[in-house]
């Protein structure tokens, strides 16, 4: 998941960069407004994090353009001041949901990755596709109850193709999202990564849970289930 | 004595009825003067013509030819009367047939008197001489003339006189004050427009006092509208510099936080940052509620807010599956600040949101019979859990300090509670139809 950081504070910016890297995101940050709506425009991103007293283009600014740019990714609004004009309009503008600061990482967390969540149409933070579990808190992987031990590579691949499940991610995508904007790329690596994760979810070949669509991507095919 | 033209008519209305009371006195003195001075002519007249007419008779003592007589004192009981006595012979005039009166005792040589007597019931005025008609006679021969008058005609004239008087003057009195009364509305006109003007600032339905004062009136009228516009700008920029206060407090202590190692010694200073935000929070947000109406500053229309936070919660409430109904009487407005009425509603709403299993009301009605400040009748209810009878002061935090409340709980309704008091409202906790709780709320509105 590729998340952008708009926040003009170094300290809170840095914290947020480590922590959510450490979640297994692919973090880009921004330290002012103008910035910040260049990455919201240019990269490809999953979700934004925007502090609404930004220097520069103001939050609330930044966030209208991007959804006048119709950029659909959720963003969440940090926000000092914390009185409900600022939160409706933040929530008037396009932004998803808001978290009053000083805050603590876990709820930020939480918060985006419901947001990432809703926007794959999932309604609870485990994602079933029939035997197929994710649990996008713990981060674990089960098949049929038993859990499956995955790399951090692929975990982020499988989270990517199941919030997503049933549409075709093409392979430039899911190496955008799984690298920092410099890091030399290589197609080649996804297919192992993706070849990797059939031996592990399927060793009988019996689900055959991802498929390749030559020339187009891959697509997470076993149906959703019900939310709970 | 708190009405301006009352106390002008009054007074104006005091010396004028003085004035004329005392010109009234005057004008009755010098028309009794007038009267007393033609009666007391007539009587030298009456005096003069008897003693003219006056003819020794055969028998001793006088008395007047009666081809001589004024015709007066020949018609009985007409009013004028006349006497000419010594101490052996007396005449009485033909006028004083059936009169019983007495004119006086009988005087000595060169003596004169005005006196007044009753003749019968009419009131009458007596002149009386003693004159002798012989050098040195003795007191026999002394005859005392007596002319008497009624007073009848002369009363009754002062009496018609005194009633036009008193006619005329009430009428005159009467015409002042209605003249001074309608000046009054005509010149104090302008003020009464004033007080319209504020009230309806007052009310929010306009912002400003209009323009077309008098001259002594325009200066008033202009610094009004400026301390309203100074007042407005001021709000705002206290509360934008309350705003930029919690942003550079809270940023630091969200450093803070996030610089927190994961442990067990982070507990204790985890806890601290929140006391401190919790402090922040409720002690800037009590001083930005403005508590009261905002002078100039217009109803805010109840169902527009509720439509702008229905619409912010269904978004960051999107994982429950939430129903939020919004029954809102059209029409319903809050006189107060616009900010004061998104927080409220919108802590009150986000908790219920937060409690419900997956219904929110929201209604809105007003009271025309409550009290001013309690008019606007909003509650707020959801189908959770509710709130037990026994809990709900704690819930509203009375008698609690707000900053000593675990944050996130009760720093929202302590705030609701605060503002709604500074607005002189009302808010109760009762069982909602729905299941859950229902908050009540009673502000100023309509």
């Amino acid at each position: 998941m590729r998340i952008l950081v708009v926040e003009d504070e170094a300290t809170l910016r840095e914290m947020l960069k480590l922590r959510f890297g450490e979640a297994g995101f692919t973090v880009d940050v921004a330290r002012d407004g103008d910035e910040g709506l260049f990455a919201a425009l240019e990269y490809p991103l999953d979700v934004a994090i925007v502090d609404l007293g930004l220097p520069g283009v103001p939050g609330m600014e930044l966030i209208r353009r991007v959804r006048a740019a119709a950029k659909t990714y959720p963003i969440l609004i940090l926000t000092a001041r914390d009185n409900w004009q600022e939160k409706v309009e933040g929530l008037q503008a396009g932004a998803d949901d808001y978290v009053a600061k000083p805050f603590q990482f876990e709820e930020v967390l939480a918060r985006v990755q419901a947001l990432l969540r809703r926007a794959g149409g999932w309604a609870s933070p485990q994602l079933k596709c029939g035997p197929v579990v994710l649990d996008t808190r713990a981060q674990t992987v089960a098949v049929r109850g038993a859990p499956v031990e995955l790399t951090t590579f692929e975990y982020r691949i499988l989270e990517h193709l199941m919030l997503r499940a049933g549409e075709v991610i093409s392979k430039g995508e899911l190496t955008e999202r799984l690298y920092d904007q410099d890091f030399e790329r290589d197609s080649n690596v996804i297919e192992v990564l993706i070849g990797r994760l059939r031996r592990k979810l399927d060793p009988e070949d019996a689900l055959q849970p991802i498929e390749t669509l030559r020339g187009r991507g891959y697509r997470f095919s076993l149906p959703r289930d019900a939310g709970p | 004595m708190h009405s301006l033209s009352r106390r002008l008519l009054i007074s104006v209305a005091l010396p004028l009825v003085l004035f004329s009371a005392i010109t009234m006195l005057v004008l009755d003195r010098g028309f009794r003067t007038l009267s007393e001075r033609s009666l007391q002519e007539l009587l030298d007249a009456e005096m003069v013509a008897l003693i003219a007419a006056a003819d020794p008779l055969p028998g001793g003592g006088y008395a007047p030819a009666a081809q001589a007589l004024e015709p007066r004192l020949e018609t009985p009981q007409s009013g004028v009367y006349a006497q000419i006595r010594s101490r052996a012979h007396a005449w009485r005039s033909p006028s004083t047939a059936g009169v019983t009166g007495d004119f006086g005792p009988p005087l000595r040589h060169g003596e004169r008197s005005l006196t007044y007597a009753d003749f019968d019931h009419e009131r009458v005025a007596i002149e009386s001489r003693a004159i002798q008609f012989e050098e040195g006679a003795a007191e026999s021969g002394t005859y005392t003339f007596s002319v008497a008058v009624s007073l009848a005609p002369y009363e009754q004239q002062l009496w018609q006189f005194r009633r036009q008087l008193l006619g005329w003057f009430s009428g005159l009195l009467l015409a002042l004050l209605v003249t001074l009364a309608a000046l009054l509305r005509w010149v104090l006109a302008p003020l009464r427009r004033m007080e319209r003007e504020i009230h309806a600032v007052e009310e929010g339905r306009s912002d400003t006092l209009g323009a077309g004062y008098p001259r002594e009136l325009a200066g008033v009228a202009g610094n009004l509208n400026a301390l309203l516009t100074g007042e407005r700008k001021r709000v705002g920029r206290y509360r934008d510099t309350l705003g930029n206060l919690a942003h550079s407090l809270k940023t630091p202590l969200a450093v803070m936080r996030a610089s927190l190692p994961a442990d067990a010694s982070a507990v204790t200073l985890g806890g601290e940052i929140d006391r401190m935000k919790g402090i922040i929070e409720h002690q800037l947000k009590r001083a930005a509620a403005t508590g009261g109406a905002l002078l100039g500053a217009a109803p805010v229309e109840v169902a527009q807010v509720a439509a702008e936070l229905r619409g912010a919660l269904l978004k960051v409430y999107a994982d429950k599956d939430l129903a939020l109904e919004l029954a809102i009487a059209p029409g319903s407005a809050f006189i107060g600040d616009r900010g004061d009425l998104l927080e409220m509603l919108g802590n009150l709403l986000d908790n219920a949101c937060k409690w419900c299993r997956s219904r929110v009301r929201l209604t809105a009605s007003a009271d025309p019979q409550a009290p001013a400040r309690q008019r606007l009748l909003l509650t707020v209810e959801d189908d959770g859990p509710g709130i037990d009878a026994g809990d709900r002061d704690r819930v509203l935090g009375r008698g609690v300090r707000a900053d000593e409340n675990v944050p996130g709980h009760g720093i929202g309704l302590a705030m609701v509670r605060d503002t709604i008091e500074l607005y002189g409202g009302a808010l109760a906790i009762e069982a909602s139809g729905l299941g859950g709780a229902r908050f009540s709320v009673q502000l100023p509105g309509r």
